[in-house]
């Protein structure tokens, strides 16, 4: 009798919550809401600013959802320790973006263990315990970037490479892709220098570059591992006072709206490579998995490129 | 008379005097040999007029830095805020020029009376408390870097970055008159701030009862107090005149790059120390002067330029760069054992 009645409870407890999520589903300011924890490794970054900025504009368009923002500020422990407060919070969702992916698999892994779902961006964890993983492809933005070169210079030219920091990935893989799209031109990187992916770095070595290349067809063109660099390069060379900022064609990556974008607007860059935040993807990908629906483990961002030409209409998809 | 001892002895204490000067000429000599040839000549690039207009140009906000913190070491002390106090000085700069469309001169009196003012707090605490400077200064560095990502709101400050900025493209014509070479020389006016920094701190450390207080502060604190020195406002000038350098350095970052970044100076702090040091100012204080941190900015400035112009790859890069570091302070302080050793 008794276990009788504590069956007939837990069916009417689990109609009435069924009930409370269409509930939810029908009206937008309904009783279940979902809270979103986000860890961010480092606000020090534009285009980490601009992943927050993307993730905050998308779960605006979503009443349902709150977002928990936190900045690890570019210190490894700082995030294990905020992703364990996310846990104890018990938000219903966690978005990180590793610092580094070893010392933080163990957090997300306690994360899962505890039964919240996590959402890896940008940089991965180790293992696969994580829910889904959401990445731009930097082999890929590496090899159209070197394709555009091949075409911008007809084939043939003496380019200078401002790379990133590398010993990270991103820096490695842009500069491994580039390799792969200039392979068979008659394109010659005649410089190449580590930038750590800041501009006063890039400018000093540009001017480095520009010193002993000095003839003004010496240098055709710039790849530059992300736009500040790019734009770095450009600076170098207009403060050189010879006008070969006019003549030298820069190419940068990451295409944020206020960084490449704009300086592609201003006639700066020749082109950049937009390396996705995923952050609007990150939100519409969480709201499936809150909603049980089922997503693929890898999501990886595609590129747009933008240029004089297609600026205006916000780039072009490669 | 001139007994070969004689000569020895007097070349060793010319050595020992102009021991600066000579780690100088070694690199500058290092530079002239060892870089690749211009493509096309056969003038090695270290010394083309382009190249060395181009190292006073990046390196100057170094120099400036450094002729700050030369005040700051004398006196004993120590300003590690500088890096940050740049980069919330190339901030504001930025913010007030492009956010709030304010003109050139009030925005550059603004800046760097608030980076003064950040000085002037840090000499406070470190003269009323007696607290360690290093601390101190820390605890500033902290402060300045994030008021920078506070006013800017973690973004660098350029044309259009917030919607209610006044300026939407373009750029301060300030910007371009700092950067755009004057006269028959070409040198720009970054790099003539760079001069008139060193030469006005110079007469200051030289001529003014300020600049003989902040030696004997630096020789003897207590001594320099019994015999009624100031010790409580002189240490406070030194610190808010170092912290001016640095907005002015920030003035010099900002125009180089077109924009504010609060992120600017990051580990600048190091180099002017470093700047100091090779060029002969003790760090206990009391011994050196601004010519010598002129030459070591230089030193300082050229290895690196001669480092990019071989184009080492980074590891090598980084090795060499603190392997010559530690070799010009070596070389400094032998020879002012020996200059020591021929004076008693």
């Amino acid at each position: 009798m008794r276990r009788l009645l504590l069956s007939a409870i837990i069916i009417v407890a689990i109609a009435l919550s069924g009930c409370g999520k269409k509930e939810a589903a029908n009206a937008p300011d309904g009783t279940k809401r979902y809270v979103i924890g986000m860890s961010q490794c480092n606000l020090g970054e534009p285009w980490r600013v601009q992943m927050n900025a993307d993730i905050k504009a998308a779960a605006a368009k979503h009443p349902e959802i709150t977002m928990i923002f936190k900045d690890a500020q570019n210190n490894t422990t700082t995030q294990q320790s905020q992703v364990q407060e996310l846990v104890d919070q018990k938000v219903d969702l966690i978005i990180i973006s590793p610092k580094e992916a070893l010392p933080l698999t163990k957090p997300v892994a306690d994360a899962i263990d505890a039964g919240i779902p996590v959402i890896v961006l940008d940089r991965k964890v180790q293992g696969d315990k994580y829910t889904c993983f959401i990445g731009g492809d930097n082999v890929k933005i590496g090899e159209e970037a070197g394709k555009y070169m091949v075409k911008l210079l007809g084939g043939k030219g003496n380019i200078v490479e401002l790379k990133g920091l590398m010993t990270s990935t991103p820096a490695v893989e842009r500069h491994e892709g580039f390799m792969k799209g200039i392979k068979g031109s008659q394109i010659k990187i005649i410089y190449a220098a580590d930038c750590h992916w800041l501009e006063p770095d890039a400018r000093r070595e540009m001017s480095a570059a520009l010193s002993r290349f000095p003839r003004p067809n010496d240098i055709d063109a710039v790849y530059a591992h992300n736009d500040p660099s790019a734009h770095g390069a450009y600076t170098a060379a207009k403060l050189e006072g010879k006008g070969r900022e006019k003549k030298i064609k820069f190419i940068g990556i990451d295409a944020l709206p206020h960084e490449g974008v704009a300086y592609v607007k201003a006639g700066i860059l020749t082109a950049t490579f937009q390396y996705p935040t995923g952050g609007a993807e990150a939100i519409e990908t969480a709201l499936k998995i809150l909603k049980g629906e089922k997503v693929d483990k890898n999501i990886s961002l595609g590129t747009r490129i933008f240029t004089k030409d297609n600026v205006a209409k916000g780039g072009e998809a490669l | 008379m001139a007994s070969p001892k004689s000569d020895l002895a007097r070349i060793l204490d010319l050595a020992g005097r102009y021991r600066g000067v000579l780690a100088f000429v070694l690199v500058f000599m290092l530079g002239a040999i060892f870089t690749p040839k211009v493509s096309g000549t056969n003038v090695t690039a270290f010394l083309t007029w382009d190249t060395q207009r181009a190292t006073l140009l990046y390196y100057a906000e170094y120099g400036i830095l450094a002729a700050g913190m030369t005040l700051v070491i004398l006196a004993a002390g120590i300003d590690l805020s500088v890096g940050a106090v740049l980069g919330f000085s190339a901030t504001l700069f930025s913010l007030l020029l492009m956010g709030y469309g304010w003109p050139a001169a009030p925005a550059i009196v603004v800046t760097v009376l608030a980076a003064a003012v950040m000085g002037a707090v840090s000499g406070f605490v470190i003269a009323r408390f007696r607290m360690q400077p290093f601390v101190a200064t820390l605890g500033m560095m902290l402060v300045a870097r994030g008021a920078a990502k506070w006013i800017s709101g973690g973004q660098k400050v350029q044309p259009g970055a917030q919607p209610w900025y006044a300026m939407q493209s373009g750029k301060p014509p300030i910007f371009d008159s700092m950067t755009n070479p004057l006269g028959p020389i070409g040198a720009q006016p970054v790099v003539l701030l760079f001069f008139v920094t060193i030469i006005v701190l110079w007469i200051v450390v030289k001529y003014t009862r300020f600049g003989r207080h902040i030696y004997a502060i630096g020789g003897n604190e207590e001594a320099a107090r019994l015999s009624g020195v100031n010790v409580f406002s002189v240490k406070i000038g030194a610190y808010a005149l170092c912290a001016m350098t640095a907005g002015l350095a920030g003035l010099c970052n900002a125009s180089l790059n077109g924009l504010g970044d609060p992120e600017a100076g990051f580990t600048y702090e190091l180099d002017a120390i470093a700047a100091v040091v090779i060029g002969g100012t003790s760090l206990m204080g009391g011994k050196g002067g601004m010519f010598f941190t002129f030459l070591g900015a230089m030193i300082i400035a050229y290895i690196n330029k001669i480092l990019s112009l071989n184009n080492f790859e980074e590891p090598q890069k980084l090795v060499i760069r603190g392997a010559l570091i530690i070799i010009a302070v070596l070389i400094q302080q032998t020879l002012e054992r020996v200059e020591k050793r021929r004076i008693k």
